[in-house]
């Protein structure tokens, strides 16, 4: 399992190197990556449903908890095959799909790199590292949708797709941290459910996972990403929304239903959440007119559909989800196949610009066909025995239940068969196109799929025995159901009969309902609020900078002067104080201090530059001579050097500069200077005061009784600099070159420079020499 | 002895800030000199000011702490380094700009919208398309009045 995890991480890198070389033939590398992921599905079937779960766990960060536990688990290992077969298939598949022109490189790398991290997803055991995986899943699927990132239709999708689904990770995050502290595990396996249910985490951490899970899967109203996330490549499509990406929240819902799923607050939110979407999605699907737009938004209906099911959290719901889970995976992906063919060979997804395609291609038409009929559950296909499941779970819990229910497979009955119509009528299709059979490598994984769906619903035993397998982990094995194409005369079977007396009138009426539906719309959309808060974001930030960075230097200044002291001053206001040792001065400092205060207030007072700088060196004389004082001769030296040489660099530059002519500060910005300046003082010395011998025990006495022994100096400053702590010198000195470097590059731009704009320079200066004595 | 010490660092402080916030270009970097120095002794002055011997071994023990003195030293030649680039850097924006004023240095980018400023530098990160293309976004960098108080 840890292999099938990371193989598709190992070989996106290969990919990427490969891409430029081999081409479009890099997508049978990246195929490859899936086999083992294949592989999972032999256990699975070998083993049969009792089998105990396989653990495989590699030590990670261990302090935290965190683990690569990959737990195979029937569900986990089904869905992993899932991912393997898609994957597999969509890798297949997009080697005749796409053009020469792409960068296959980045292409392949992505597409497996979301690959893993799906797998990782599904199959892993720790919570904490399913949150990575989770967040990996997005980054991925941000990058493949934007893959052709020159339009800006790619690119709005991108950026949709991640800002809502991370909106959805930081949930999962805060939950997972929750689910870790009240189950005393952070292993799925390992959680004390019972301590879990008792917690006052509880709700809330049900409550943010529950925001994850529909922001991943597309409910409403997070459903806007979906559709634009179309923009990927179709092979990316197919992966992206039949099997993986979009069905992590289902996922999330199927595995921790178990902990959740005694709250009634878990299906009481989900079901009604998950039917909405189901008949909503459903509706929006009827009226587009873009094939691929079409099968997105019926993605969004069939996510609730799942929802719905594993949110009733009992047996029977999630035998009937997970057998759904297998017939949509089939029946969707090989649809975004077809779609993708007839893209590719007419050049147009339009439906109304489409007709008759049925003689033209005539392999393809079969596995619309087979597929379509999957998704509007008709028999014998595998879409009709899920569906039969569906409406069985939903009798059970109501009349408005299974009302809704049938209202939403209808709608899905009808543009299903309006998806179909491509196929009929007289042959139309955009000039210059010449629709021909597509080739096998697009026409065949499509097949494959499409009679998958045909053998789920003839050799109903089969799926039955699959869907059995994840009984264990989901605990639904005490559910007796079974598949079948006949159950007899049921209620359900009633239901169907009127799901496609609605869903034919649907189809019959069809320009009444679009005359409805144009009349339904709604002013206000998920996509409108989400521009509209995208918008009202930008606009403030772009305020904000404008008011705050956009300002001169001192303003900008006294901002972050004035907010650094409103936190500081919260920070003191809240912390209790305590105050050190008030010793007494002692005279011999007295003049020194007199030296330090002369200099700060003379600075305040000075007219002209040159007093400023001369009483400004007062003050750094001043500090050498405390530093002699303090018992610190090193200090006091370099400091007198210092200063000495920065008095003439002043001089140096003052040749150059103007004379200081008096700018004053308006009133107020005076009044706000004094009290910025009066207040960083007053918090430099209550800091000090607080922090006197703050850090007790000293770690100092180390280095007074090694200076010697393992520097062989004396002197136990010099020997800290150089030998204790050598690195930091280093970057000191390395400071000092850099900046030797710039001063050189800006005095040896001389005059010639000028910004846009601006008049000439005033003075007429030739650049100044030798300055740099560091 | 530590009390007076927090008084003449808060002192530094303050007016270093003060000449921080003034507009003219020296006075900045002055500020930074006399919070150098504060900081300076902060660091020396939380360490506790003892009236032991100075850290060589040569003379008789105890010692007072060695490690803040190390961390200023460095401090000192940094605190140098930063003075010497900022007086360069006032060299160089007075050779361009034509004044010392650091008020009116913040209108630059304002004054003239054709200005590189990297505001619009790539036109590919514009954000995506909008289905009203009527209104187009624009970054609300408002101009303040040119000038500010410069001729």
């Amino acid at each position: 399992m840890t292999l099938a995890v990371f193989l598709p991480f190992l070989l996106a890198a290969l990919a990427a190197w490969l891409g430029p070389r081999l081409g479009r033939r890099t997508g049978y590398v990246a195929a490859l990556a899936f086999v083992p992921a294949l592989l999972l599905a032999v256990p699975l079937a070998g083993a049969g449903p009792g089998a105990a779960p396989a653990l495989e766990v590699t030590r990670w960060v261990p302090d935290l908890g965190l683990a690569l536990a990959f737990r195979g688990d029937g569900f986990s290992l089904l869905f992993a095959a899932l991912i393997g077969v898609i994957g597999t298939l969509s890798s297949l598949y997009s080697v005749a799909y796409l053009s020469g022109h792409e960068r296959f490189g980045r292409f392949y790398a992505y597409l497996l790199l979301f690959g893993g991290s799906m797998l990782g997803l599904v199959l892993s055991d720790n919570l904490v590292a399913l949150f990575g995986f989770w967040e990996m899943t997005s980054v991925t699927s941000f990058l493949l949708i934007g893959l052709w990132h020159t339009r800006s239709a790619a690119r709005d999708g991108a950026v949709k797709a991640f800002l809502v689904s991370a909106l959805g990770g930081l949930g999962l995050l805060a939950a997972v941290a929750m689910i870790g502290l009240a189950g005393g595990s952070t292993t799925l396996s390992g959680l004390d459910v019972e301590a879990l249910r008792a917690s006052p985490l509880f709700v809330p951490a049900l409550l943010l996972t529950l925001l994850a899970a529909f922001t991943k899967s597309a409910q409403l109203p997070f459903h806007l990403w979906l559709p634009t996330a179309m923009e990927a490549p179709t092979p990316v499509s197919a992966f992206l929304h039949s099997a993986t990406m979009v069905k992590a929240g289902v996922v999330l819902v199927a595995k921790f239903g178990l902990l959740f799923g005694s709250s009634p607050l878990w299906g009481g939110i989900i079901v009604p959440v998950g039917l909405a979407t189901l008949v909503w999605g459903a509706w929006i699907a009827l009226r587009q007119t873009d094939l691929k737009a079409l099968l997105a938004y019926s993605t969004v209906s069939q996510l609730g559909l799942l929802m719905s099911l594993y949110g009733l959290s009992d047996a029977e719901g999630r035998f009937a989800a997970t057998a759904h889970l297998l017939n949509h995976a089939a029946f969707k992906a090989a649809l975004f196949f077809v779609v993708g063919i007839i893209d590719h060979e007419t050049g147009t997804r339009e439906l109304p610009r489409l007709g008759g395609l049925r003689k033209a291609l005539p392999v393809t038409f079969a596995v619309a066909l087979l597929a379509s009929l999957s998704m509007a559950g008709v028999p014998p296909l595998g879409g009709f025995i899920s569906k039969e499941l569906f409406y069985e779970a939903m009798l059970h819990r109501g009349p408005l239940f299974i009302a809704v229910a049938v209202l939403g497979s209808a709608l899905t009955f009808a543009y299903s068969f309006r998806l179909l119509r491509v196929f009929w009528g007289p042959p139309r299709s955009p000039p210059g196109a010449e629709p021909h059979e597509a080739p096998p490598g697009l026409t065949g994984p499509a097949a494959l799929l499409a009679l998958t769906a045909l053998a789920f619903g003839l050799l109903p035993g089969v799926a039955g025995a699959l869907t059995r397998t994840a009984q264990n982990a989901l605990d639904f094995a005490s559910y007796r159901g079974y598949l079948s194409l006949w159950h007899g005369v049921t209620p359900a079977l009633l239901a169907t009969f009127v799901t496609w007396g609605l869903g034919g009138l649907l189809i019959l009426q069809a320009a009444r309902v679009g005359a409805l539906g144009r009349r339904l719309t709604p002013r206000v959309n998920a996509n409108t609020v989400y521009y509209a808060l995208t918008e009202g974001v930008n606009i403030l930030s772009s305020r904000l900078i404008a008011r705050t960075q956009g300002l001169a230097l001192p303003d900008q200044l006294r901002i972050m002067l004035g907010a650094a002291g409103l936190i500081a001053g919260y920070a003191v206001w809240r912390s209790p104080q305590v105050f050190h040792s008030i010793g007494t001065p002692p005279l011999a400092l007295l003049p020194v201090a007199a030296l330090l205060v002369a200099g700060a207030v003379g600075v305040l007072l000075a007219r002209s530059r040159l007093t400023a700088v001369v009483v400004t060196g007062l003050t750094g004389f001043g500090s050498a001579a405390a530093f002699l004082g303090l018992r610190a001769p090193d200090l006091a030296l370099t400091q007198l050097l210092v200063e000495a040489v920065t008095v003439i660099l002043f001089l140096l530059v003052f040749r150059y500069l103007p004379r200081t002519r008096d700018l004053p500060r308006t009133r107020w910005r005076y009044g706000v200077d004094l009290l910025l300046a009066g207040s960083a003082g007053l918090g430099a010395t209550l800091l000090v005061l607080a922090g006197v011998r703050f850090l007790a025990p000293p770690i100092s006495p180390y280095y007074l009784e090694n200076s010697y022994r393992l520097g062989g100096g004396r002197n136990v400053v010099n020997v800290l600099l150089v030998d204790f702590r050598g690195f930091d010198t280093l970057g000191e000195i390395a400071v000092v070159g850099m900046v030797a470097l710039a001063v050189l590059g800006l005095v040896r731009l001389g005059k010639k420079g000028r910004a846009p704009g601006e008049p000439p320079p005033v003075p007429a200066s030739p650049p100044p020499k030798e300055k740099e004595e560091a | 002895m530590e009390t007076l010490f927090a008084l003449l660092i808060g002192l530094l402080i303050a007016a270093g800030v003060f000449l921080l916030l003034s507009r003219v270009i020296v006075r900045v970097v002055l500020g930074l000199s006399f919070i150098t120095y504060g900081g300076n002794l902060a660091i020396l002055t939380v360490a506790g000011l003892r009236e032991d011997a100075p850290p060589l071994l040569t003379l008789k023990g105890p010692y007072v702490d060695p490690l803040p003195q190390a961390l200023i030293l460095t401090a000192i030649v940094i605190g140098f380094a930063t003075t010497a680039l900022l007086l360069t850097v006032a060299l160089r924006a007075y050779q361009v700009a034509g004044h010392d004023d650091v008020e009116a240095f913040g209108d630059n980018l304002a004054r003239d919208p054709e200005a590189d400023d990297g505001l619009a530098a790539d036109p590919e990160h514009q954000g995506p398309d909008r289905p009203d293309p009527e209104e187009p976004r624009t970054l609300v960098y408002s101009a303040r009045s040119p000038g500010g108080g410069e001729p």
